[in-house]
């Protein structure tokens, strides 16, 4: 851990945290020891080289565990999310016992998409073009004038079939036939994520912006809070970016925020800041009632929604104290990262374009906790956009806004690559599962980009 | 100009930081004696240890101004300690806020009642000597429009009457009372320092509102404040002090 009190900061904060020792929830809070990562330059061509980006289609995208959606958009048999990765488009469907299958979303007979991307229910899938028509377990129920075809259907008369589950609300799939379990993949996360209940989180927001950067340049500006002094100013009000626990697992890693407090960066105010004042109102607490210290916030804040979080419907029993306030912030390898919060989520899912390693897909999902005895919202549409065109926010608008000019800085002749410092080890840990994925464990030479 | 105020005992209320720290240092440097409170413990000691260093008598204890009794022994304590009280200073705010009663009563017992309470403390011993002065500190958001209509600005403006009204009822016991409403200042800490981080845009607007193109620092305030508590001032009382910048649009005719 970094030395607090050398760093640009104002004063120097003790965070309270909850005591692994005594702490009985399922999420782990201790810290996991640091890896040896070294502190080589990351090269830039990863981030715009064609050749890298097809060893990471072959190697990365092609083999391990993906995010499809979520389970509870196809409840019903026939009920399916159609969603693109790269080149290729999956089709998970909810079949009539109430299991999950996936099969790519193309037609076999000339290679017509099936469906677009998105939600639906079919009883069948028929295509558009000649009429060939699937189950919803991806057999080939009707095949016009078979009997034209002298080589007869495509093998086993039937889609490939792809790995798919469901787990804590979402599901998954992977276009890797021979994928490892889904419990090895996402291991150690199910402890850590389960207490959250997604389940109990409905749809708050559902976009995908066209981002002028390639992947990993967005999967980078999530996995560091150094930037929130650069970029954030107004959060420093709200979050201390400084005192940040980092834990790197095998493949997967996380950070804890502590959110309701007050930055080191900046000098104690008198006064409530907007944001915390928000956090305190949302928790059914009065900020004008206060009477405590602002830096007791976080904590009264904690002690506040233990207490009264049943009688809103909310049960926070699974989670610890500082589950309550703080944002634990998970990156699942290769592509997602999620702000999960006692009351809400805030994900990410972060896609690689098709064809153009400069290009990328971000996914912003929101899920809010609906407490009991409340009506179910009705699920917020999808919204997809270019860089740019619209706002998503203050916070992520700042973080979109210089992702392109990274890019194009990337390219320089003058720029080895990204030179990162202690506070950027989560960059670090997920660069170094890429290198395992793509050049085989400890394989990576120093020639290699 | 000589200010008048060595060996002069002065009480401030809220003295720890911003506006109320600066008064105090000043007040320090001119060679009063003081007593301070803040909310804090820590904020009082890392005042009084800081004020220490002009060589005069300074004191401090923490209280928070909205508990009546706490509060009324608190001005008890400064005024013994001090042995006598010549100037006092009450500065302590609950501050802005919308959206809830509790914001009325806050601003009432602290900006409002902080300092009837030190006035009603420091008078009879001013009227036995035949001397004091007092200065009140209201704001700009008590004369235009700035944040939304609420609390802080409402009970504030209130302080501007009340002064002028304490002027005109102890000026023949040798009282002088005065307010200053100082416009927007920014110190690190201070509201205006986290407007600038949380609301950029709305910090711009001030700016390009601001007459001088920048807003208040305490010291600027704290010496308008110090010299209306001085004998530099013997013959202002009544009068209200308005330390701006040139920010507020109406005339003071």
């Amino acid at each position: 851990m970094w030395d607090t009190a050398r760093m640009d900061v104002k004063r120097v904060v003790d965070v309270i945290r909850v005591d692994p020792e005594t702490c009985t929830t399922r999420t782990p809070v201790e810290k996991a020891p640091d890896p040896e990562l070294g502190t080589e330059v990351i090269p830039a061509a990863r981030y715009y080289s064609e050749e890298f980006m097809k060893l990471e289609w072959e190697r990365i995208w092609t083999k391990v565990w993906l995010l499809g959606g979520r389970a509870d958009d196809i409840p019903e048999p026939g009920d399916y999310i159609c969603t693109d990765i790269g080149k290729e488009s999956v089709l998970i469907v909810r079949q009539h016992d109430g299991s999950l299958r996936a099969f790519p979303n193309v037609c076999l007979h000339r290679g017509n998409r099936l469906r677009p991307e998105g939600l639906g229910n079919a009883e069948q899938f028929r295509c558009m073009y000649h009429h060939w028509t699937y189950g919803l377990d991806g057999a080939i129920e009707r095949l016009p004038d078979l009997c034209t075809f002298q080589q007869g259907g495509p093998p086993g008369m039937t889609l490939p079939s792809l790995p798919c589950t469901q787990w804590n609300s979402f599901v998954w799939f992977s276009l890797n036939p021979d994928v490892e379990p889904f419990d090895d993949y996402i291991a150690p996360l199910k402890e850590h994520l389960e207490p959250y209940h997604p389940e109990r989180m409905a749809w708050k927001r559902d976009v995908t912006v066209e981002w002028d950067c390639n992947w990993k340049a967005s999967v980078d500006a999530f996995n560091e809070t150094y930037h929130v002094q650069g970029i954030h100013p107004q959060l420093l009000w709200y979050l201390d970016d400084v005192n940040v626990q980092i834990d790197c697992y095998e493949r997967h890693n996380r950070y804890l925020i502590p959110f309701a407090t007050i930055s080191p960066r900046v000098a104690m105010p008198s006064q409530i800041p907007p944001a915390i004042d928000e956090i305190m109102r949302n928790a059914g607490m009065d900020p004008a009632e206060y009477e405590g210290r602002i830096s007791d916030i976080r904590r009264d804040v904690q002690l506040f929604k233990r207490k009264h979080g049943a009688s809103q419907g909310k049960d926070y029993s699974a989670l610890n104290d500082d589950q309550l306030t703080d944002d634990y912030h998970y990156m699942i390898f290769p592509n997602l990262a999620l702000n999960v919060h006692a009351d809400d989520v805030l994900m990410f899912r972060q896609r690689p374009h098709a064809t153009d390693p400069n290009k990328m897909l971000y996914d912003v999902w929101v899920f809010e906790l609906v407490p009991q005895g409340e009506e179910w919202p009705e699920r917020v549409k999808h919204r997809r956009f270019k860089h740019g065109d619209r706002s998503i926010g203050q916070v992520l608008d700042q973080d979109a806004y210089n992702l392109p000019t990274v890019q194009l800085g990337m390219k320089s002749d003058s720029f080895p690559g990204l030179w990162i410092g202690e506070q950027e080890l989560r960059i670090r840990h997920f660069h170094k599962v890429l290198d395992d994925y793509i050049y085989g464990p400890g394989g990576k030479s120093p020639d290699d980009i | 100009m000589d200010l008048g105020l060595q060996g002069k005992k002065a009480i401030v209320v809220g003295g720890a930081r911003g506006i109320g720290f600066a008064v105090a240092e000043v007040l320090a440097r001119e060679g009063c004696d003081i007593a301070l409170s803040a909310r804090g413990e820590d904020s009082v000691k890392d005042a009084v240890a800081s004020l220490s260093r002009y060589g005069t008598k300074v004191i401090g204890k923490p209280v928070n101004v909205r508990k009546a009794d706490e509060y009324k022994e608190w001005l008890a304590w400064a005024i013994e300690a001090l042995d006598g009280v010549d100037v006092v200073i009450p500065l302590t705010s609950a501050g802005s806020g919308i959206g809830s009663d509790k914001y009325w009563s806050n601003a009432f017992e602290t900006d409002v009642m902080g300092p009837v309470r030190a006035v009603e403390a420091a008078i009879p011993h001013m009227t036995e000597q035949g001397s004091g002065s007092i200065v009140l500190v209201a704001t700009t958001s008590a004369l235009e429009a700035m944040g939304g209509p609420q609390a802080y600005n409402a009970m504030k403006a209130s302080l501007i009457t009340y002064g002028k009204q304490l002027a005109l009822a102890h000026g023949k016991d040798g009282i002088r009372v005065n307010v200053v409403s100082p416009g927007p200042v920014e110190f690190e800490g201070g509201n205006w320092d986290m407007i600038k981080g949380t609301m950029e845009k709305f910090y711009a607007s001030q700016l390009r509102q601001q007459p001088m193109g920048r807003l208040g620092k305490p010291e600027e305030i704290a010496r308008a404040i110090v010299f209306l508590a001085s004998e530099a001032a013997s013959w202002c009382s009544g009068s209200h002090l308005v330390v701006d910048g040139g920010f507020t649009n109406r005339t003071h005719f």
